[in-house]
């Protein structure tokens, strides 16, 4: 799987590519500032981009703003942001498109290199990861509204790792439950939610994170 | 005097050519005008005073203070024309209460205001036509820089020099024509009338030095005849309405000068007080700020890290005979720094939230609408950044604000309107909360309102008991720049 990584911090970016090398992914280019980044990501059309958000030269939200670029020209081109905090708006301007193939993670996530390479595949391979920051953040917002506050406790888990990005079998381990019920749990939510039901994985992040966004 | 006018129109050229460097590149004939203002008038009013006092010492220093004055400092300059004016008018006033007083004399004082100067020898037809007329007084200067009172000739009494010629007609050539021996009259010089001499005495001998380069071609420069003839009892009353002119005028010029100056020196007074204490609040938020940074670094990520380096050293240690433990100790090693990267993302935060940082207050605000469980409407139309500071001290205030109304209001819905009107950003926010905030009771909004002081920033608190609440915040502050992002 060929990889662009873009991440100023030379450290940072050396340990990343070490990483991913050594789950077998090819590393295309790692380049260091934003204009490098949306070259790279044109020119090459990667499998997928890990971005960190702040690149030179502004050290603003450069990265950022490449990679949104490079999604408008390519649409759905998946991107997995990493940075030092999470951002709603920002988060809320990465899923606007509704193409998938798109993560934003904090960096620490990295610590983690399973969870970490197997949110880069799923991003690869068009889901939508979220970091769990920004999704209980998310349902902090809208745990006053009224179909949010009718979910039980155990239903709010099962969205908030849905929205995360999990799939059911991954909720169903990290929930210590079985497959069948977690699919129950979701049935139920998307009933309460007032949401469409979907089976596919990908759309179905999608219409939660949709739904807690609005 | 020519000297002294060419020295005059110098000055007046330098003055007007400094006024252009100080009123920037584009001078226009108004924007110099309106640099000097009435500090113009300064040196016509030295130039008068030396033609009423004659050119001596103190009138030419009052002309060269005058354009030093004018070239150096306009503002101080509009002041003396202001003062000056006064002085002369009062000194008329003076001169016109002596007349008056002195008018059973006036037989004796030439007191009047048409002054004629001829040259020999047309000098004789003046005087012939000065003895048929009825003059109070004639005064001769004798070209010396000497003045001579003559009293009125008896009616009919001829006035013609009895030697008539090239050379000047002095008060003893004059003699034989006047019954009696020629006889300076004196010009009353009483401490009263002091005025009075200066006024009439001096100013023709003035005249008679101003008269001389200006003689006709043809006519050489010689002695002059200066001759001043009487008014009659009325004589002061020219003097007075000149005297209440200048006076009228000087007055009026005061609250324009004078007044100005001291409204604005009082006004900066003020501004420097406002400017002190807003400094002290600033430097005391700082300190506290670094103080409250250093304190969260300390018992925050300094021992998180101290504890991360103790749990690895450990590991290291149990490594050679536990290797689960010392795996233990790395998993909860990794935890720690975790925890630390938390605690400083916390703390990076609230020195300045990332995305104010990154995209300025408009944003920011936006993001923090979107982490606040409220119902919020934003109206934002900024478009452009703002200074750092400003944008922080806005982004800070409304964060507070916003924080109140969900702490004490309990408000559900809030309304953000936010714009930038060239001078100033003005901000409203308006929550349906239960009301009661008051700047005075709590610290939050206290401390807002002196956050903004530091900008001259202001905030105003409508909250009446049952609400709803609205906050207006207004910096004053220009857009730096129009927005680049690509999006």
């Amino acid at each position: 799987m060929r990889v662009v990584v873009a991440e100023d911090l030379f450290l940072l970016r050396d340990g990343l590519v070490r990483l991913l090398e050594a789950h077998g992914f090819e590393i295309t280019e790692a380049v260091g500032t934003g204009p490098a980044l949306l070259q790279a990501l044109l020119t090459h059309r990667p499998d997928v981009a890990i971005v960190d958000v702040r690149l030179p030269p502004s050290f603003t939200d450069e990265g950022l703003q490449a990679a949104l670029a490079a999604r408008r020209k390519v649409p759905g081109l998946p991107v997995l942001v990493l940075s030092q905090y999470v951002e709603q708006l920002y988060a809320r301007e990465l899923l606007a498109d509704q193409a998938g193939g798109v993560g934003y993670l904090l960096k620490d996530r990295v610590f983690n290199d399973d969870q970490f390479v197997e949110a880069l595949r799923a991003v690869a391979g068009g889901g939508t990861v979220m970091d769990p920051e920004v999704v209980s953040k998310l349902l902090v917002r809208r745990a006053r509204d009224e179909p949010v506050a009718r979910l039980s406790p155990r239903e709010r888990e099962v969205l908030a790792l849905m929205a995360e990005g999990r799939s059911n079998s991954a909720i169903a381990q990290r929930l210590f439950v079985t497959e069948k019920a977690v699919s129950k749990h979701s049935t139920s939510i998307f009933a309460k939610l007032d949401l469409a039901p979907s089976d596919d994985d990908n759309r179905r992040v999608l219409a939660v994170l949709a739904y807690l966004n609005s | 005097m020519v000297v002294v006018t060419i020295f005059s129109i110098v000055c007046l050229v330098i003055a007007w050519l400094r006024s252009r460097d100080r009123a920037g590149a584009p001078p226009s004939w108004r924007r110099r005008v309106r640099a000097m203002g009435w500090g113009l008038l300064l040196l016509p009013i030295a130039w008068i005073a030396m033609w009423l006092f004659g050119v001596n010492p103190a009138t030419v220093g009052l002309l060269l203070l005058s354009a030093a004055v004018l070239i150096m400092a306009p503002g101080i300059a509009a002041d003396m024309a202001a003062v000056l004016l006064i002085l002369l008018g009062l000194y008329g006033l003076a001169a016109a209460f002596a007349v008056f007083e002195h008018r059973g004399q006036v037989a004796q004082v030439a007191k009047a205001v048409s002054v004629s100067v001829a040259p020999v020898p047309a000098g004789k037809a003046a005087f012939a036509k000065m003895a048929a007329a009825p003059p109070n007084a004639i005064v001769i200067s004798g070209g010396q820089g000497s003045v001579t009172a003559v009293p009125r000739p008896p009616n009919g009494a001829s006035l013609a020099p009895a030697t008539p010629g090239p050379h000047p007609p002095n008060s003893a050539s004059l003699a034989p024509a006047i019954p009696g021996p020629p006889k300076p009259i004196a010009v009353p010089h009483s401490p009263k009338s002091a005025a009075l001499h200066q006024l009439y005495v001096e100013k023709i001998t003035s005249l008679h030095q101003m008269a001389v380069p200006w003689s006709s071609p043809g006519v050489r420069p010689g002695p002059w005849y200066a001759a001043l003839t009487g008014a009659g009892p009325q004589g002061y009353v020219p003097v007075l309405l000149a005297a209440f002119l200048f006076l009228a005028f000087g007055l009026w010029l005061v609250p324009r000068t004078l007044g100005r100056h001291y409204l604005l020196v009082s006004r900066l007074t003020n501004r420097v007080q406002r400017l002190s204490e807003t400094r002290t609040d600033a430097v005391d938020t700082a300190a506290a700020e670094l103080r409250r940074v250093e304190r969260d670094l300390h018992d925050g990520a300094q021992a998180r890290l101290v504890a991360l380096g103790m749990s690895l050293r450990a590991a290291e240690r149990l490594f050679a005979t536990s290797p689960g433990a010392a795996l233990a100790m790395i998993g909860e090693a990794r935890e720690m720094s975790s925890r630390a990267l938390t605690e400083l993302r916390d703390l990076v935060r609230g020195i300045i939230p990332p995305v104010l940082a990154d995209r300025g207050l408009a944003d920011a605000v936006r993001a923090l609408a979107l982490e606040t469980p409220l119902n919020i409407k934003l109206d934002i139309d900024l478009p452009g950044r703002l200074a750092a500071p400003v944008e922080s001290a806005a982004y800070f205030a409304v964060a507070e604000v916003m924080a109140n109304a969900v702490k004490h209001a309990h408000a559900r819905t809030v309304d953000i309107h936010m714009r930038h009107d060239g001078d100033a950003l003005r901000i409203a926010v308006t929550d349906d909360g239960v009301g009661g905030a008051d700047p005075a009771k709590g610290s939050g909004l206290r401390g807002v309102e002196r956050r903004l002081g530091t900008f001259d920033g202001i905030l105003a608190v409508n909250s009446p008991p049952g609400g709803p609440t609205i906050i207006v915040i207004e910096v004053p502050c220009a857009l730096l720049s129009l927005k680049t992002s690509s999006c």
